[in-house]
């Protein structure tokens, strides 16, 4: 178990295809510093670099520049799997968090291994089962009840639900959360964000989540941070972030933005 | 027709090791591994060459073992090199691991040998001990008895194995390979040694094969991984996939299942020779049938 830790991003930068016609510049300069058991919300228009973001973090790929610490340790050069022991990740295809062809309770084995060597004892225990059974209660989902039973079996929504809890379950020192309710219909959605909610607080969490809804952005988390271009152009904390509307929120963005705001599905939602 | 049977149980069972191998890296690992034709080769070439100059069976065997598990690592090192930011479901660079390896193991088969083939006659193999150690003639029933009992153990061994930690990583990295990645597994490594299990147990069928028909040869390999594809496929449809400690069994009873129809085909006059293309054409109909059944149903 490791404890919530601070993280500090200085001079991000992602240059995808450099060199060639198509170089983009996804993340362009981020700085950031969360400390540790802040909730982060992040907005942004499709393209502006949140994803980029998240998977810069999680080091889905090399950096063009600019450092990744976390906890007080330089984790640039780390591979993804390595950080992966320190940082839970849910993604917004409810597909991508669990094995579909595994059963719950092998899903449930696999997160509970996270800091641990992965040797040659069984990976399902009658104790570790025992741990599974009280953490599945808490979604109030009644997956408590079929832990054999395999996860490509299950809703979207319950699969969110599971890939949340396995991403929390070890305590990582940061939670990033990318847009996962954008998939699933909105009452589902509703009842993942809370359950989101309910498990950082509890577990004072340092977490960033990504999403396009400026009503959950706004709900959520203690500060808000637009991206905008692979830049952060709007950083609110709570005293600032708590009176806004999202009409105010899309005002604050033609100011920063300063070029005509993509009305995409932010508005609908 | 008690011939019949008889040999194709026998042979079923020792290709039951190489299928249980195919299914590791075909179904578990989602890795349709080339490598197979080349490692069940070098596990019978370096037990021949052992045996024939006089060191023990069990050696032998265990030694072919060792060098296709060394041949899976290698294809799973080659892939590690070529993959260079393909995705996780991109078969172009697994195809070509396999390929490279399989192509490479040609000629290393040749130099172990040293020659194209070594016969095995006049010599004590592996079941000649086992039949002496437990006083029995080496009756083909009495082997095909043996030959259960390893397949057996094996199959438990193999169980247990994919649900420890380390196994339900495995499974994982080939269910869904970014998943496990971000739960801290190493999934490079993982694969590696998958691949070199898999190919170790493809080795021990070529190890056992060549002592019971009593010779090694370097082209005894080829169409290895579509007999492997047809046996865990006949077996998975025949004796169903409920659970992978099921489907275990189910891909060894496919392997018994596909030597005798090739017994029975050979017994009505089929062309020894013509087998692989059959073989290949079951695989395709196998494979294709999810395919087709989709496209009927919505006509």
């Amino acid at each position: 178990m490791s404890a919530p830790a601070p993280l500090g991003l200085s001079g991000l930068r992602k240059v995808f295809f450099p060199g060639t016609v198509n170089e983009v510049a996804a993340l362009d300069g981020i700085d950031l510093d969360v400390p540790a058991g802040q909730f982060v919300s992040i907005i942004g228009s499709n393209g502006s670099g949140k994803s980029t973001l998240m998977n810069a973090i999680a080091g889905h790929f090399p950096l063009t520049a600019g450092s990744v610490v976390l906890g007080g340790t330089d984790i640039t050069k780390q591979s993804e799997h390595v950080r992966a022991r320190v940082i839970g990740r849910v993604f917004q295809d409810p597909n991508a968090g669990t094995a579909p062809d595994m059963t719950i309770e092998e899903n449930l084995a696999l997160s509970l291994l996270r800091q641990k060597r992965r040797g040659l004892r069984l990976g399902v225990t009658p104790k570790r089962r025992e741990v599974m059974r009280e953490q599945l209660a808490r979604l109030d989902m009644h997956l408590e009840d079929r832990l054999k039973t395999h996860v490509n079996k299950l809703s979207g929504g319950q699969r969110q639900a599971m890939s949340l809890l396995m991403a929390t379950v070890a305590e990582p020192s940061l939670l990033l959360v990318d847009e996962h309710t954008a998939a699933l219909d909105p009452k589902v959605a509703a009842t993942v964000m809370g359950l989101t909610d309910a498990i950082v607080q509890e577990r004072g969490l340092t977490a960033l989540m990504v999403t396009h809804n400026m009503e959950q952005a706004l709900r959520y988390g203690d500060r808000l941070i637009m991206m905008h271009a692979g830049r952060i152009v709007l950083d609110l904390p709570q005293e600032q972030k708590c009176c806004l509307q999202v009409g105010d929120l899309i005002q604050k963005f033609h100011e920063v933005a300063g070029e005509a705001f993509a009305v995409d599905r932010m508005l609908l939602e | 027709m008690n011939v019949i049977l008889s040999s194709a149980l026998e042979q079923g069972l020792l290709y039951g090791f190489m299928v249980l191998g195919v299914y590791l890296t075909f179904r578990v690992l989602d890795f349709p591994d080339l490598t197979v034709d080349g490692s069940l080769t070098v596990g019978a070439a370096t037990t021949a060459i052992l045996i024939a100059n006089g060191h023990s069976p069990f050696l032998a065997t265990l030694a072919g073992v060792a060098a296709g598990m060394a041949a899976g690592c290698v294809t799973g090192l080659l892939h590690l090199l070529l993959k260079s930011g393909a995705s996780d479901t991109n078969y172009g660079p697994k195809l070509l691991a396999g390929i490279l390896t399989m192509t490479g193991l040609y000629t290393i088969n040749l130099r172990i040998m040293g020659r194209s083939n070594i016969p095995l006659l006049g010599v004590q193999v592996i079941y000649d001990k086992v039949g002496a150690f437990l006083s029995l003639t080496l009756t083909s029933w009495n082997l095909i008895l043996a030959l259960v009992a390893l397949a057996l153990a094996v199959k438990f061994a193999l169980d247990w194995f994919l649900h420890t930690e380390f196994g339900l990583s495995l499974q994982a990295t080939g269910d869904n390979e970014q998943m496990i990645r971000s739960m801290g597994a190493n999934t490079q490594l993982t694969r590696i040694l998958g691949l070199g299990l898999a190919n170790a147990l493809v080795a021990l069928s070529g190890s056992l094969v060549a002592q019971q028909q009593g010779f090694a040869d370097v082209g005894m390999g080829i169409g290895t991984l579509v007999a492997g594809l047809a046996s865990v496929i006949m077996g998975e449809v025949i004796f169903g996939e409920r659970s992978i400690s099921w489907v275990l069994f189910s891909v060894i009873g496919g392997s018994i299942v596909y030597r005798l129809l090739i017994a029975v085909s050979l017994r009505f006059g089929v062309n020894p020779t013509d087998l692989k293309l059959l073989t290949a054409a079951l695989v395709v109909v196998a494979l294709s049938v999810p395919t087709i059944r989709k496209k009927v149903v919505r006509v």
